[in-house]
C-alpha cells in the first residue's frame, strides 16, 4: 500500500499542467466560465482535443492498437483531475474517452471500431448519451423509446430527456427498447446526430449553457450496423457504462480549487476569522479529500483489472456528500460574490456542485445499490 | 499510488486476525460497559504487534491497519496510541499509554499505575512513568478505564524538547484510527442485526429507510478509514487533522443510527453495542471539540502559503 504518487505520475501531472498553461487563453476563466457545456468550450474542444491526441494525452489509458498509450487508469485519472480542475476543456468529449469509447472498444464489432474509434481518438467529434426519458429517470429500465427492425436496419422512435450536450454532439450512444422484457429487452445504438428525424431542444437550466436537452427521435432510420453489442443485451453495456460514469469525472478537483479560491477571497476581505466559517471550510475540505481517496480506491481496482463492485457507489456517494458541503459553504459564506458573479471559479463551483447528486444516477439509487450489493441487506 | 494490501500486510493482518479471534465476542453476564483484558494486552505485546510501526520495512500505516482490527473488538485496548508514538519517539513505552495535555488535570483513558503518560506541554512534551501513588482512578460510565494524575506529578516527567507538535499529530492519527475502527464495528454489528430482526413480517434491513441510513453510515466509515490510512502513510500534520475532522464529523450520526436500528436491546449490557458507542462518545471530544479540530485543519490548509488543490 502506497499513498504517494510515483515520480512518473508526478511528471505526467506536470506535463498536463504545462500543456494547459500553454493552450488555454489567459482569460480562459471568464470566457469559458468553467462551463463544459458552453458553445465556447465545445468549439474550443475541437481544436484542443486534437492537440491532446497528438501529445498522447487524450486516451492515454487505451490500448496502443487503438491509438492509446497503454498507461494504467491512474494516468487517465490524473489527466481527468487536471482537466476538471479547469472546467474540462474537452467539453463533452470526456464522455467519448471515459465511457462511450471504452464501451465501443469492448462491445463493438470491427466495423464499428473502424468507424468510431479513430474519430474519438483524433479528438474531433463529440458524443452525447441518450439514456433518460420523461418516464425513465432513476428507473432507467422503464424506458420506452422503441427501435424496430426493418429490411435495412432499425427505425427509432421516442423522446430522451436531460441529454447533456445533445445540440453540440455529432453522435449519440443511446438506449432503445427492442423487446418486451424489462431489462433483457433493451439495446444500445450508435446514432449520428445529423440523421433525419432527430431534434435536440436545449432546456434552460442553472448548470450550464447546453447541459440539458429534450431529444426527439421521430422515425429515425439507422443501419443495422448501428446496434452495439447483441440485440436485447443493452443492459450489460449500461452497467459497464454506469460504473465508468459514476467514478468518471473527478468533480472534487474543481470543488477543491473553488474552496481554495473561496477561502482566499474571504481572507482578503477579512471574513475568515470566526470559528464557524473556518470549521465549515475545513469540514468541506476533509469531505473532498475523503471523496478523492475513495475514488482513487476505485481507480486502483481498475488499474488491477478487478471487476467493478458496489464500492463504486460508495465512492460516488462520498463525492455527492462532499459537493453538497461545498455548495452549502459557498451559499452561506460567499453570498455577495455569488450574487454579482464576481468570480467565475466560485460561480462555476456553486453551479457544478448542484447536480452531483443527480448525474450518473440519483444519490438515492447509489444508496439502494450500497444497501443491496455491498451491505447485502434483504430485499423489501 | 497502490491502495491494495501488500503481501506482507496481508499476512500481518492474517496473523493479527487469528490472535484477536477469541476476543471478538464479549463474555456473557457482564453488567457494565467497561471490558478490558490483560490476556489480550499481553498477547498483542508478546507477539510484537505493538512494535509493528518500528519493524524493518513497516511503519505507521501498518500499525493503523492492525489498529483497524484491534479497536473493532468489544474490549477496550490501548493500542493505536502506543504503536504510533513509540515509533515517533523512537523508544519503548511501558504499559498502556495515556495521552494528555498540560495541565494534565483531566480524567484520561488508560492512565493507570504501571503505564506511561505522555503530556503535550506547549511546544514540548513530557514522558512520565506512572507510579502507584501518581494516579487516582476515576469512576466512569464510559467504556474506558479512566485515571487522573495527582496534582503533585502533573508537572513532572522527562522533557522531550520540541516534540509537542509531533506528538499532537500522531495522537490525532491514533485517535482517528480508533474512532474509525470502533465506528466500523458498530455499523457491522448493526448491519448483521437488521438482517435477522423481523418486524411487521419482514427483516428490518429490508426497509428502505433503514437501508439508506446504514448505507450512508458505511460511506462514512469508508471515508474515515481512507483518510486515516492516508494520514498514517503521508505523515503530514494536515493529513492527520483531515482524518480526525472526518472521523469526528461522522461519529455522531453513527452513534445515533446504530442505536436507533437496534432498538432497546442495544441499550442493554447484555448486547455488545454499548462497548462501541460508549467508546465513540468519549473519543468524540478528545483533542478538542470537532469544531476546534476543524479550525486547526483550516489553519494548516490555508495558512500563509499559496495552496495547490492537489497538495
Amino acid at each position: 500500500m502506497d499513498f504517494e504518487w510515483t515520480a512518473d505520475q508526478r511528471r505526467f501531472r506536470r506535463r498536463v499542467r504545462d500543456l494547459l498553461e500553454q493552450l488555454l487563453p489567459p482569460d480562459w476563466d471568464v470566457r469559458s466560465g468553467y462551463d463544459t457545456s458552453s458553445r465556447y468550450v465545445s468549439e474550443f474542444s475541437r481544436t484542443f482535443c486534437p492537440i491532446l491526441a497528438r501529445e498522447g494525452l487524450l486516451i492515454p489509458h487505451w490500448p496502443k492498437e487503438y491509438g492509446g498509450e497503454d498507461l494504467d487508469p491512474y494516468y487517465h485519472w490524473i489527466l481527468g483531475e487536471e482537466l476538471f480542475a479547469v472546467g474540462d476543456p474537452r467539453s463533452y468529449q470526456y464522455m467519448n474517452v471515459n465511457w462511450a469509447g471504452p464501451a465501443i472498444l469492448r462491445y463493438g464489432t470491427e466495423e464499428q471500431k473502424a468507424e468510431h474509434i479513430g474519430r474519438i481518438a483524433a479528438g474531433t467529434h463529440i458524443w452525447c448519451q441518450g439514456f433518460s426519458e420523461p418516464s425513465a429517470g432513476s428507473d432507467l429500465a422503464a424506458l420506452s423509446t422503441k427501435a424496430q427492425r426493418t429490411d435495412r436496419g432499425w427505425v427509432i422512435d421516442g423522446v430522451k430527456i436531460w441529454t447533456s450536450g445533445a445540440s453540440l454532439a455529432d453522435f449519440c450512444l443511446m438506449l432503445a427498447r427492442t423487446g418486451p422484457d424489462r431489462h433483457a429487452g433493451i439495446s444500445v445504438f450508435l446514432v449520428p446526430m445529423g440523421t433525419a428525424g432527430i431534434t435536440a431542444r436545449p432546456i434552460p437550466n442553472f448548470m450550464g449553457e447546453f447541459s440539458l436537452h429534450e431529444t426527439t427521435f421521430d422515425q429515425v432510420e439507422v443501419p443495422a450496423s448501428a446496434l452495439l453489442g447483441a440485440e436485447n443485451d443493452g443492459w450489460t453495456i449500461v452497467r459497464h457504462i454506469m460504473h465508468n460514469e459514476r467514478i468518471g469525472q473527478p468533480r472534487y478537483a474543481l470543488a477543491m480549487r473553488g474552496m481554495d479560491r473561496a477561502v482566499a477571497l474571504l481572507k482578503q476581505k477579512g471574513r475568515f476569522s470566526g470559528q464557524a466559517v473556518r470549521a465549515d471550510a475545513a469540514k468541506a475540505h476533509a469531505a473532498l479529500l475523503a471523496a478523492r481517496s475513495l475514488a482513487l480506491q476505485v481507480i486502483d481496482a481498475r488499474a488491477k483489472g478487478q471487476a467493478p463492485t458496489a464500492f463504486t457507489s460508495i465512492a460516488r456517494y462520498a463525492l455527492v456528500s462532499a459537493d453538497r458541503c461545498v455548495a452549502d459553504f459557498l451559499g452561506a459564506y460567499l453570498r455577495e460574490e455569488l450574487m454579482d458573479r464576481q468570480d467565475p471559479l466560485i460561480t462555476a463551483t456553486y453551479r457544478r456542485t448542484g447536480s452531483t447528486g443527480l448525474a450518473a444516477g440519483a444519490a438515492e439509487i447509489q444508496l439502494n445499490l450500497i444497501g443491496r450489493d455491498y451491505l447485502q441487506l434483504p430485499k423489501g | 499510488m497502490d491502495l491494495a494490501l501488500s503481501p506482507d500486510q496481508a499476512s500481518l493482518l492474517d496473523a493479527v486476525g487469528k490472535l484477536v479471534a477469541p476476543f471478538r465476542s464479549p463474555p456473557a453476564g457482564l453488567r457494565e460497559t467497561l471490558l478490558t483484558s490483560t490476556a489480550l494486552d499481553r498477547a498483542l505485546r508478546d507477539a510484537g504487534f505493538r512494535d509493528v510501526a518500528r519493524f524493518d520495512g513497516m511503519g505507521p500505516l501498518d500499525a493503523v491497519l492492525v489498529a483497524e482490527l484491534v479497536h473493532a473488538l468489544p474490549y477496550s485496548v490501548e493500542y493505536a496510541g502506543s504503536a504510533l508514538l513509540s515509533r515517533v519517539l523512537g523508544r519503548d513505552i511501558d504499559g498502556p499509554l495515556a495521552l494528555l495535555e498540560a495541565p494534565a488535570a483531566t480524567p484520561t483513558r488508560f492512565l493507570q499505575a504501571g503505564g506511561t503518560a505522555l503530556i503535550v506541554d506547549g511546544e514540548d512534551a513530557r514522558l512520565l512513568a506512572i507510579g502507584r501513588d501518581a494516579v487516582e482512578p476515576v469512576e466512569t460510565s464510559f467504556a474506558y478505564p479512566l485515571g487522573r494524575l495527582r496534582p503533585e506529578v502533573r508537572g513532572t516527567g522527562t522533557r522531550l524538547a520540541g516534540a509537542g507538535a509531533l506528538v499532537r499529530q500522531w495522537w490525532a492519527v491514533a485517535l482517528a484510527a480508533e474512532l474509525s475502527a470502533t465506528a466500523r464495528a458498530a455499523v457491522d454489528l448493526t448491519v448483521d442485526y437488521v438482517k435477522d430482526r423481523r418486524q411487521f413480517g419482514r427483516p428490518l434491513g429490508s426497509y428502505q429507510a433503514v437501508q439508506h441510513r446504514l448505507s450512508e453510515c458505511m460511506v462514512a466509515v469508508q471515508a474515515m478509514q481512507a483518510l486515516v490510512r492516508r494520514a498514517a502513510a503521508l505523515g503530514t500534520p494536515q493529513a492527520a487533522l483531515a482524518a480526525l475532522v472526518q472521523a469526528k464529523e461522522a461519529c455522531a450520526r453513527i452513534i445515533y443510527d446504530t442505536h436507533q436500528f437496534q432498538g432497546a436491546i442495544g441499550l442493554t449490557y447484555e448486547y455488545p453495542l454499548h462497548f462501541y458507542t460508549y467508546r465513540l462518545r468519549l473519543l468524540h471530544g478528545e483533542l478538542g471539540s470537532p469544531a476546534d479540530c476543524a479550525e486547526q485543519l483550516a489553519s494548516a490548509r490555508w495558512g500563509d502559503a499559496e495552496v495547490d488543490w492537489n497538495e
